[in-house]
This record gives structure tokens, C-alpha cells and sequence, in this order.
């Protein structure tokens, strides 16, 4: 069901994180595509108005250019025309003045004066390198009807002629410019200049708004007069060049709008493509210059460089798709990895609580004993450890065992669990320590292939008589807490699995009513804190100065452990094993303890000490008051003198309830120091002779009834006795 | 342990309450002292309510006792209780100090 559901779960989370990857990619499109748009927009509408303002410009710039000229042909002209008036009656003078003009103004091709009431018309032009006088007045050319003679008289002024076939002169176009002389107020000969228009081709032709634009441009009368085509060139007209053009009737809107003199520009479409159309007008000749440029033109940059910022944006989201999928698949991976490392720890957890349930964990572990106190535990380094203890009372013996298997993590876990139900097996029909090991060690050793050892100490403690027999296999000597606190003697045997046959010896001791024994594995006393110091035995012999309860006792020694190690890790496992020996003592009396820091600030604690021993013993207040002042004095005295200052140490003491006594013994590992030997403080004496100290052990010795003193394994140890009989 | 001292005409009461002992005596003895500094006059502990005392308790009683001996001042102890009476019978107190009972 877990399972399923967390396949769920992850299925679920592979969904939203690929709608969350369609998200974000359709975001980026939406965004990149309104932000390209919006450019485009902006940088189209640029580029238009850029395209404007250059064909206009140009149309412009060309358009003052012909301007120059025809200027220039005009101010000949009417420089000359009063000459004309002048010299009207003679045509010799008439045509004089005409090959004047075609020999001072280049741009002249020729130039006639036409009468009006007469046929008569001298006309000059530019033949090679000389100019030729002629006439115009012969009789198949009826100069009288000719446009260039007729428009300036009707305009009465200046007139530029429709461009013209020069039939006679090399086939170059013409125009001619024609302005009314006149005589007393009345026209009488038109004067003349015709123009070359081959400049006007190479102008018109030259300009280039873009590398593909197509000029041209039209008469009065909508004749093209310059057209890159040149089959259309002075032979057909605008409106004709649009009626040709399929369906296009856009281009002969165009025309019509050139034709009626405007100025602009407009679209128009032309096999499929869309063309841009500026066009001007010159009034003065009546001439409209166009330039078609092709869209393509104008915005194919534009057009590319979006193309290309397209393509780059396919490529961007193709890349962003790619990413997301990755990235989904990764996610997926990593969810199944982690399924697994899950599934690991899980099984790992499941074997570390098997290896834990195989041990005794219920503590106190004899509540209906009040013999015996014990508590253990193990803090296992990486989830499964492989140190062990064991314990259990058979017979009225307490048979218990504390290992330490060689490595950590599975392997030593499941040696560790053989080497337990070796124990339990073994143990179950042997009493003796070395037999039991002896045995155990055998068969560990045989079915040995990986080469693992257990260090071990295994105990067997006879509940009635405090007689302890013990074998140790390698294993760190246990610490004997008696009187005092010292490493129980051990033999050194080798270590279990290491080789077959090897004799065990065991060794004995006797224990009496509240001694206790503890047990450990070295993952204790080598914890290392962040500077690589070890705890050490000293470190936690120091805690076991302090006598409490078995629970409390273990709880210290794990707390100084973590506080040491700070925020180093924990490298070994931590196993530690109390055994607090609560049995009958041969003084058949009950025990008291107390320890003391050298901190006078604890002597209120001796108070509920002596409360005790009165609840006990049933002696009066006035005796219990007694009492403690005696050890109140005596304790000082420790407290006070037994060590150096600033040098932590202890006082430890205890009330032994016998029959008609309490023994109390208290003793300490400071400056060897006797009490008893002080001279006796003489209580007669005047107020001024008193000594303010000397006191303390006068009251000690006038309260109790017997009080010794002997130093022994380096201890002040100060019984004293009080009768209660 | 708690200590109060009033002043009654010229006489300086130091009333004692709870258990004298070495914790307290460092604290208890700062107390007091307005009694070693006014030592020439008549000085009284009363003990009423002074359930134990140890030897540093004795050890300011005899201080007190000092100086006004030097002062030329009276230390009367007064209202012991019998466990206290006894301490003070085995330290040769009773010798030192003028004992009083209220009920007498």
C-alpha cells in the first residue's frame, strides 16, 4: 500500500513537474513571440518611414537637379528673346541669334524663331562639332500647327513641348521649350530651344534608393520617358504599360495620380510581389519621376533578420524543451533513487531493531529482584552495530556478556548476532566463564571466513554469595566499583574467531552488597571530539565517581560521552553494561551512599543523607542532628583541605546500618591527611585563649563513639562508628 | 537560614532562623557583622528559631565573642534549643557565652 501510494505520489509529481515544463515553454513562446511581434511592429514602421524619407529625398534631390537644367535653358531663352523682338524683321539676324544659343548654352540642342504671320523659321543645331543653320519652315513641316508652336501661344508663356523623337538627329529625345515673342503688345514669332534629354536618362537611371529599384518617369501626357525597359521608352504611355499589366489596376491609379500632378506614394502589387511607389511632380515641365521599390527591398533585411531571430527562437525553445525533459527525467531518476536508498534505511532499520529485540532492553530487567540493578545500552555508529551484551539470571546466577565484533554496518551485526545466541546456547548448560567462552570461541572460529573477531567478557555472578567468576576474551577490563573504582584484574586471553582450541582462563572475585561492576566497549573511552582527543578511562572513571542509580548511573556516562564528543561524529558504537549488586552482605545491614564534590555548597545534601539513615535505623533527631554535625564537620575537612585549590575533587561517603551501629566510611583521594592525629581541642579554655578553629574534629570525636583513620590504595579512608544501643 | 537584626535601646538583637551550617556560614558571618563592629555593646543572638548550627556557626559566635571581649561589649545567646545546648556544652560554649532562656 506505502509502496503504491508513494508510486502514486511520484507519478504525480512527474505530472506536475511536466505541466509545469509545458507551462514555462509556452510562456517563453508567448513571450518571446509578443516581444518579436511588437519589434517587428515598431522596426517596421521605422523602416517604412526610413524608405519614405529616402525616396522622397531622392525624388526631391533629382527633382532639383532637373530643375538646374531646364532653369538654365529657360534663363537662355528669355535672355535672348528680346534680341528676337529686336530683330524680328530680319531673318538673317533671327537665325544668327539661334545658332548663338545652340553655340553658348551646351545644353541647347537647337533653337528656332518661328513667325507668326509668316512662313518663315530659322532654326540652328548642334551637328557634330559646328553648328548648322537651317530652317524649319519647309513644306511638309508645318511648323504653324506644331505643339511647340501652338501651347506657348494659347498659355502666353513659357512651354515645355511633350518629349520627342528627334527623327532627324540620331534618335536622342527632345523637348523643346518655347516662349512667345512679342512686338508691341502682340506675339509675333515663337523662339525656341530644344533639349536633349539623354542627361535626364542617365539621371534619372542613377538614382538608387535600394540596389533594386526601379525608376522611371512619365510625361505630361503620360509617355514614359525614362524607363529601365527600354522597348517602353517614348513609345507607350503609362495608362497603356497598365492596361497591359495584368489586372493591375493600381498601376494605372498610379498613373492617373502622377498624371494629375500630386506628390506621394502608394502600394501596388506586380506579379505576385508588393511593390512600394513614390512619385513627384515637376510642374514647371509637367514631368513625374517614380521610384518603385520592390517591398522585398525594404524590408528584406528586416524580413531576414526576423527570419533569422525565429529560427533562433525555434532553436531557443527546442533547447528549453530538451532542458525540461532532462530535468524531468533526472527528477524521476532521483525519485526512484531515493525510493531505493529509502528502501535501504528501511531494511536496515528492520535489521537494526531485529538485532536490538535480540538483546535484553527492558529495564529496570528483575523488577521483582531488589538484589540486583542493572541497566544497558548500545548507540550503534552506522544503523546496525556490532557490539553486543546479554544477561540473564539462571540457577541464581546472573550470567551476562559484553562484545565488540571487529569492523561495523551488516557484517559485524550478523557476527554479532551469532556470537549472542552462541551465548545464550552455551551458556544455557555451563556455569563456567572459561568453558563458556572456550566453547564459543570454537565454534566462531571454524565457520569463521571472513576472518571477524569479538572481543568478550562474559561474567557470572552468584546472586546469593556476591562470588563473581569471569573470563575475558580481549575485551577492555570491566571497572570494579567498590570501595574503590578500579579496573576489575583481567587475564589476557585472545579475542573469539581468531583460532580454535585456544584455553580460556577465567579468574574470581567477590562482590559485596552495593558494588557494582561496569562494562563497556571502547567506542567510550575512544570517542574523539573535534580536536581528536580521546574521552579516555579517566574521563569516565571520573563519572563513575558519583554513585547513582544503574539507570542514571548509564545515562551520565552516555551524556559526558556526547558532551565530549561535541559536534564530532560518532565513529564506533557505544555499548555499556551496569550491573549494580544489591545482594546480602555478610554485614547484613543496608548501605548508604553519598558522594560529594569539594563544594561546601553541597553540605545541605548531607541533611536527606542522614534522613535516611534515620529512616532507617529509627535513632532520634536529636541523635540524627548530632550525627550530621559530625559528618558535616568531617566532610568539610575534606571538602576543604583534602585537595589543592581550584583542584576538583570528591568526598564519598557511606552509612553501613549493622546491629546496634551505623559505620560510616569516608574517604577520598586527596592529600593523605589524619584527623584523628589533630590535637584535641581544650574546651576550658578563656574566651581569649579559644583558637577559632580545631572545632570540627572535636565534635567529630564527642559525637561518634569510635573513629579511625587509615590510608589505603591511595585513599583517606575516616570510619567512625556510632553505637545505637 | 535567615538573619534579622533590630536595635533595641542600645542593645543590638540578631535574630537567627533555620540551619547554620557550612554553606551558609561565609554569608551568615558578612551578616553579622554589625555586631563584631558595635562588639562594645550589649549583643544578643537570639536563637529561637536556629534549628542547627556546625562548627563554622560556632566559629562566628566565637568571633563575636572576641570582640566584645576586646570591646569591652556583652554577647548573650539566647532561646537554644537542646541539641544546640548540647553542641554548645561539648565546645566549652556554655563557659563562653551567657545563655538565656525567655522562660526564664
Amino acid at each position: 500500500m506505502a509502496r503504491q501510494s508513494s508510486l502514486k505520489k511520484e507519478s504525480e509529481s512527474i505530472k506536475r513537474a511536466a505541466l509545469q515544463g509545458l507551462m514555462i515553454v509556452v510562456v517563453s513562446v508567448v513571450t518571446l513571440e509578443a516581444t518579436s511581434l511588437l519589434q517587428y511592429y515598431f522596426s517596421s514602421r521605422t523602416i517604412t518611414e526610413e524608405a519614405n524619407r529616402r525616396a522622397e529625398g531622392q525624388l526631391k534631390a533629382t527633382e532639383l537637379q532637373i530643375l538646374s537644367v531646364t532653369e538654365q535653358v529657360e534663363t537662355a531663352v528669355r535672355n535672348a528673346a528680346w534680341s528676337v523682338e529686336y530683330q524680328i524683321g530680319k531673318p538673317d539676324s533671327l537665325a544668327a541669334i539661334t545658332a548663338r544659343m545652340v553655340e553658348h548654352n551646351p545644353v541647347i540642342y537647337g533653337s528656332a524663331v518661328a513667325l507668326i504671320d509668316k512662313n518663315v523659321a530659322p532654326y540652328s543645331f548642334q551637328d557634330g562639332d559646328h553648328v548648322t543653320k537651317s530652317s524649319l519652315a519647309t513644306e511638309e513641316y508645318d511648323y504653324h500647327s506644331q505643339e511647340w508652336f501652338v501651347k506657348p501661344l494659347e498659355a502666353g508663356g513659357g512651354y515645355w513641348s511633350e518629349p520627342y523623337y528627334d527623327e532627324g538627329g540620331g534618335n536622342i529625345i527632345m523637348t523643346t521649350y518655347s516662349v512667345p515673342v512679342m512686338v508691341k503688345g502682340k506675339p509675333a514669332a515663337v523662339f525656341t530651344a530644344d533639349v536633349s534629354l539623354d542627361w535626364l536618362t542617365d539621371l534619372v537611371g542613377s538614382v538608387k534608393v535600394y540596389p533594386n529599384t526601379y525608376n522611371f518617369m512619365i510625361s505630361r501626357a503620360g509617355r514614359i520617358m525614362v524607363s529601365p525597359a527600354e522597348t517602353l521608352v517614348m513609345r507607350h504611355s503609362i495608362q497603356e504599360v497598365a492596361r497591359k499589366t495584368d489586372g493591375s489596376e493600381v498601376f494605372a491609379e498610379v498613373g492617373e495620380a502622377m498624371l494629375s500632378g500630386s506628390t506621394g506614394n502608394t502600394q501596388l502589387k506586380y506579379k505576385g510581389k508588393m511593390l512600394r511607389v513614390f512619385f513627384d511632380t515637376i510642374t514647371r515641365t509637367g514631368w513625374s519621376m517614380s521610384i518603385i521599390i520592390p517591398e522585398d527591398e525594404i524590408y528584406g533585411e528586416s524580413k531576414k533578420m526576423g527570419f533569422v531571430v525565429m529560427l533562433l527562437q525555434i532553436l531557443g525553445v527546442l533547447l528549453l524543451i530538451v532542458i525540461l525533459y532532462y530535468t524531468i527525467k533526472n527528477q524521476k531518476e532521483l525519485n526512484q533513487a531515493s525510493e531505493s536508498k529509502t528502501r535501504i534505511e528501511g531494511e536496515l532499520q528492520a535489521a537494526s531493531d531485529i538485532q536490538s529485540s535480540m538483546l535484553p532492553k527492558t529495564f529496570p530487567p528483575f523488577p521483582s529482584r531488589d538484589d540486583i540493578d542493572m541497566a544497558a545500552a548500545i548507540v550503534p555508529a552506522k544503523e546496525v552495530g556490532g557490539d553486543l551484551y546479554d544477561f540473564y539470571i539462571r540457577d541464581e546466577k546472573l550470567f551476562y556478556c559484553i562484545g565488540d565484533v571487529s569492523g561495523k554496518g551488516v557484517p559485524a551485526s550478523l557476527f554479532m548476532a551469532v556470537t549472542r545466541s552462541l551465548f545464550r546456547s552455551v551458556s544455557n548448560h555451563e556455569h563456567s566463564p572459561a568453558k563458556i567462552v572456550t566453547t564459543m570461541n570454537d565454534s566462531l572460529s571454524e565457520s569463521n571466513d571472513a576472518s571477524m573477531f569479538v572481543t568478550f567478557f562474559c561474567g557470572v555472578l552468584d546472586m546469593k554469595t556476591g562470588h563473581m567468576v569471569y573470563c575475558n576474551a580481549g575485551h577492555n577490563a570491566p571497572i570494579a566499583l567498590t570501595d574503590r573504582i578500579a579496573e576489575l584484574p583481567v587475564d589476557s586471553n585472545i579475542p573469539l574467531g581468531v583460532m580454535s582450541g585456544f584455553a580460556f582462563t577465567e579468574q574470581e572475585a567477590d562482590i559485596r552488597y552495593d558494588d557494582a561492576i561496569f562494562l563497556y566497549t571502547d567506542g567510550v573511552t575512544e570517542a574523539e571530539n573535534i580536536n581528536h582527543e580521546l574521552f579516555g578511562e579517566e574521563r569516565m572513571i571520573k563519572v563513575l565517581h558519583n554513585r547513582r542509580s544503574a539507570s542514571e548511573q548509564m545515562a551520565c556516562v552516555a551524556e559526558a560521552v556526547r558532551e565530549f564528543r561535541g559536534e564530532a561524529a560518532q565513529s564506533d558504537d557505544i555499548t555499556v553494561l551496569f550491573i549494580h549488586y544489591l545482594g546480602k552482605d555478610e554485614s547484613d545491614g543496608k548501605v548508604f551512599r553519598i558522594t560529594f564534590d569539594n563544594d561546601i555548597s553541597q553540605i545541605p545534601q548531607l541533611e536527606g543523607f542522614i534522613e535516611k539513615v534515620q529512616e532507617a535505623t529509627g535513632i532520634d533527631s536529636s541523635l540524627a542532628m548530632g550525627l550530621n554535625l559530625a559528618l558535616e564537620e568531617a566532610v568539610t575537612n575534606v571538602m576543604m583541605y583534602a585537595y589543592p585549590k581550584g583542584e576538583h575533587g570528591n568526598a564519598n561517603l557511606k552509612a553501613i546500618i549493622k546491629e546496634g551501629a551505623i559505620e560510616f566510611v569516608l574517604w577520598d583521594k586527596g592529600i593523605p591527611f589524619d584527623p584523628t592525629a589533630a590535637p584535641k581541642a581544650d574546651t576550658t579554655l578563656s574566651v581569649e585563649e579559644r583558637a577559632i578553629g580545631g572545632l570540627g574534629i572535636h565534635l567529630v570525636r564527642n559525637i561518634m563513639d569510635n573513629v579511625s583513620y587509615e590510608n589505603k590504595n591511595g585513599m583517606n579512608i575516616l570510619k567512625m562508628i556510632k553505637n545505637t544501643k | 537560614m535567615e538573619v534579622k537584626i533590630t536595635e533595641q535601646d542600645k542593645t543590638l538583637v540578631a535574630q537567627l532562623a533555620g540551619r547554620l551550617d557550612t554553606a551558609v556560614s561565609q554569608e551568615v558571618s558578612a551578616q553579622l557583622q554589625p555586631l563584631v563592629d558595635n562588639a562594645d555593646r550589649t549583643l544578643i543572638l537570639d536563637c529561637k528559631d536556629l534549628e542547627y548550627i556546625s562548627s563554622s556557626g560556632l566559629r562566628i559566635f566565637l568571633t563575636i565573642r572576641k570582640a566584645a571581649a576586646a570591646k569591652g561589649g556583652k554577647v548573650i545567646v539566647k532561646d537554644i534549643s537542646t541539641e544546640i545546648r548540647q553542641v554548645f556544652m561539648m565546645t566549652g560554649f556554655l563557659n563562653l557565652f551567657e545563655v538565656v532562656s525567655s522562660a526564664e
